[in-house]
């Protein structure tokens, strides 16, 4: 091919999946930042400490071990605050985000045969992969920031009795956003392999699903804790984070390295598969 | 100077076969069409010059660059009609084709073609493409291959669900295209359409190119046909079939014979000779009655001999 007729990188593509996409980041943002605005609200006095803490040990030891184990105590409100970052509802969006996004964008335009449109015009198919993945990964990364943005904002807005410092937030938000990237890299390489997109989210949700049980029961079952590096999660340690100054390197490499490792997995089956068959 | 140009494309579906070995070409400014029944591999065929299939063998070039599947070969200048057209049914057809054309160099040129040929097509942009009728939403196809005025137009079956003004006007338009030196790839099953377009055509059966030629050759070759009419009053004589092989009645009439014979006309106008004829029609065979040969199962042998030397000869 001359590098004349070489196709542009297709800013058109990007804006147009971006503005399909809004409403439902919007929608997610939103939530993850309301979510947080009121777990500082439940945390920024006592007597509300004391109440979740109450209710939390109603509820089986894996779930308190979930969202930071003994680092929730009254006094800890670091840990406590992250309780934000780690309930179920907030990964539970983050996921949505991170598999719905590349099905609906790449599984989705096969499904509905307007691929074959996109790809019929001064676009290449490496072109298309690019930009749903940087769609995936460019979400993923501003929700996380969003989620960051309401703890900063619920710590202007309450008054805590010791000072609370934003910095571990910040790395623990930037780790999540890895992990979540690395969800969204899974599922942008089931997006390749299936043509249908209810196949591609299957897969992609019983990835997550395997990795998530792998995770309790290796955490709930010491003889199942050599398990624990199998799984995703693994590479989100938050109290680690909030006890520890420094960044964990390790576990971003680790996220960072299935993230690309999977993208380009999919981008190699992506460029070879017949299209839009 | 060839604008496309196809050797010895083969695409296998893992054991089912697509096409096999089909070279052709297909030079500036000419309507090419490529006729075969459903499942005969034109769409395959398609696909692969437009880069979106990958072949299994051979390659095709266009606007003499060779096509890598996946790149986006020369897409800025074809305009393409899929066979089967869906587009975004949440955006109005203004919308969806102004998204589309964005994907290459959405000008004002192209915005102002769009709206004219909106109207040569009686179409409303303004309606969600998803409330539009099946011809409406065929018509957003056709306007989507021509916005930009290309100089390739490859177009998989593009009249199909059209009513027959319309239908004409799409022809019309691609006549234009090629008046204006477009060339033309017409996928069709619509002989009609194909014989009233195109000088010349390739017919594929099972993924095989069984013939390349032109038109009136494809409509010439195998039976002619003569229609005698005898002086009134004269009885019609019956055939010697016989005497003359190759010959068959067609219809016969009171006073009349239609006749279809094979090679040259001489032993059935010595034979008609012999009768008081009153007139001799040479009524023109269809290209219907041409491409249902290369379909019936006697036709077989002769379209398998055929299979290697189609009588275009040269391929292009």
């Amino acid at each position: 091919m001359t590098s004349a007729s070489r196709p542009k990188f297709p800013f058109a593509l990007l804006g147009f999946w971006l503005r399909r996409i809004l409403p439902v980041w919007a929608l997610i943002a939103l939530m993850i930042f309301l979510i947080q605005i009121a777990v500082c609200g439940i945390v920024h006095d006592n007597q509300g400490i004391k109440t979740l803490l109450n209710f939390l040990d109603l509820l089986p030891s894996f779930v308190k071990t979930a969202l930071g184990g003994e680092a929730l105590q009254v006094g800890n409100v670091s840990a406590l605050i992250a309780i934000g970052y780690q309930h179920p509802l907030v990964l539970l969006l983050l996921m949505l985000f991170a598999v719905g996004v590349p099905t609906s964008l790449l599984t989705g335009e096969v499904e509905k045969g307007t691929m074959e449109l996109i790809l019929s015009r001064s676009i290449t198919k490496t072109q298309v992969y690019v930009c749903a993945g940087a769609l995936t990964v460019a979400g993923m990364f501003a929700l996380v920031m969003v989620m960051f943005f309401g703890t900063f904002t619920a710590t202007r807005i309450y008054h805590f009795e010791e000072p609370v410092s934003l910095y571990p937030f910040f790395r623990a938000a930037i780790n999540g956003g890895l992990l979540a990237s690395a969800v969204g890299a899974i599922a942008l390489l089931a997006a390749s392999v299936f043509r249908h997109r209810s196949m591609a989210v299957g897969v992609a949700v019983a990835y997550l699903v395997v990795n998530y049980f792998v995770a309790v029961i290796a955490e709930w079952w010491p003889r199942m804790g050599f398990l624990k590096p199998a799984t995703l999660f693994q590479y989100v340690n938050g109290p680690r984070i909030f006890r520890e100054p420094a960044w964990p390197v390790g576990d971003m490499c680790v996220l960072a390295a299935i993230l690309i490792g999977a993208a380009i997995a999919g981008g190699v089956i992506w460029h070879r598969r017949d299209l839009p068959l | 100077m060839n604008t496309i140009e196809v050797r010895s494309l083969t695409k296998w579906y893992g054991s089912a076969r697509g096409v096999e070995d089909l070279t052709f070409s297909v030079e500036q400014g000419e309507i090419f069409g490529y006729l075969g029944p459903n499942g005969s591999g034109k769409t395959t065929t398609i696909r692969c010059v437009m880069g979106l299939l990958r072949p299994t063998g051979g390659e095709s070039r266009v606007l003499g660059e060779r096509v890598v599947p996946g790149r986006a070969t020369q897409h800025l200048r074809i305009g393409y009609l899929p066979g089967d057209f869906r587009i975004w049914p949440g955006l109005t057809a203004r919308r969806a084709l102004g998204v589309l054309a964005a994907f290459g160099d959405n000008d004002t040129r192209t915005r102002v073609r769009r709206e004219e040929l909106a109207e040569r097509l009686d179409l409303a942009l303004d309606r969600r493409v998803g409330d539009l009728s099946r011809g409406n939403r065929q018509k957003v196809g056709v306007l989507y291959a021509f916005q930009h005025q290309p100089e390739v137009l490859i177009l998989d079956e593009p009249t199909s669900g059209l009513d027959p003004l319309v239908r004409q006007i799409v022809l019309d338009l691609i006549r234009q295209a090629a008046d204006g030196g477009a060339t033309v790839f017409l996928s069709s099953h619509d002989l009609s359409e194909v014989s009233s377009v195109c000088v010349r055509a390739g017919i594929l059966r099972e993924g095989r190119l069984v013939e390349l030629a032109p038109i009136s050759n494809i409509v010439q070759q195998g039976e002619r046909r003569l229609k005698v009419w005898f002086v009134e009053g004269t009885q019609v004589p019956p055939l010697p079939v016989d005497r003359l092989p190759g010959v068959r009645v067609v219809e016969q009439e009171p006073g009349a014979l239609h006749i279809a014979y094979q090679g040259t006309a001489d032993a059935v106008l010595k034979w008609i000779a012999q009768f008081p004829v009153d007139r001799i029609a040479t009524p023109q065979t269809s290209l219907e009655e041409a491409f249902f040969r290369y379909y019936r199962k006697d036709a077989c042998s002769t379209a398998e001999d055929n299979d290697n030397t189609p009588s275009g000869g040269d391929g292009s």
